[in-house]
């Protein structure tokens, strides 16, 4: 199933987005947001972001410098 | 009170503008100075310009890295912005080995390179421990994160680390 996703986009990423699709870089809008969300949330899922966080907690109490 | 000065740090945009939320940037202020790359300071103060004039941190603007190619891999594959491709340049060409950030995907990318980072939270933490501030202080400065800052945290664990460190602190009350 897809879902339809309304977003107010910066001009400068959409005037970007718009050349890679007229470059042949991708194939439409739709592809380059669907990539650029899925590299996302690869490089951000919530088990990496609570490890960070604990180990700030731990640097924060009994780190060294 | 404990310094550090010989210790030079890199800054992203996120703790400048979430300490700078909480009025806590003085936290940095046993740091010899925090490197601030261009585009991190452009961002900065674009969203919140009061955090670059704080007289207590010493915040150094840096011109624009020429980004070698590592970095740009990294940034490829771990999405970066233009400010945390920047940091990590400057941490490179600096030899600076502590990046303060609060992107997971910065965060990452640094530690392939072997560059230690720590966040907003881990620095509000070590204010205690560099006795900038005190325990009460950062519990209610935690506490407020939710209410006062754009970072966002999951709030079960943020109280979690609140129970965590205040029983850390308990016999410092």
């Amino acid at each position: 199933m897809n879902n339809t996703l309304n977003a107010e986009i910066p001009n400068q990423l959409w005037q970007q987005a718009q050349t890679l699709v007229q470059q042949g870089w991708a194939s439409n809008l739709q592809e380059v947001v669907n990539e650029a969300l899925r590299r996302y949330l690869e490089s951000h899922q919530d088990v990496l972001t609570e490890s960070y966080i604990q180990d700030d907690v731990k640097w924060g109490l009994h780190g060294e410098d | 009170m404990a310094k550090t000065n010989h210790l030079l740090i890199v800054a992203d945009a996120g703790p400048l503008i979430h300490l700078d939320e909480l009025s806590a940037l003085d936290v940095l202020s046993d740091y010899a100075a925090v490197l601030v790359p261009n585009a991190v300071w452009l961002e900065v103060h674009q969203h919140r310009p009061q955090a670059l004039l704080k007289i207590n941190v010493k915040l150094i603007r840096q011109t624009t890295p020429l980004v070698s190619d590592k970095v740009k891999a990294l940034s490829v594959l771990y999405t970066l912005h233009h400010g945390e491709r920047e940091a990590l340049e400057l941490c490179l060409t600096h030899s600076v080995n502590l990046l303060i950030t609060d992107d997971t995907a910065a965060r990452l990318a640094a530690k392939s390179m072997n560059i230690a980072t720590h966040g907003t939270l881990g620095l509000l933490i070590r204010s205690v421990r560099q006795q900038l501030r005190h325990p009460s202080e950062v519990l209610a400065l935690l506490a407020a994160i939710p209410e006062q800052t754009t970072l966002h945290i999951r709030p079960s664990l943020l109280n979690e680390v609140i129970a965590q460190v205040a029983e850390e602190w308990k016999s410092k009350f």
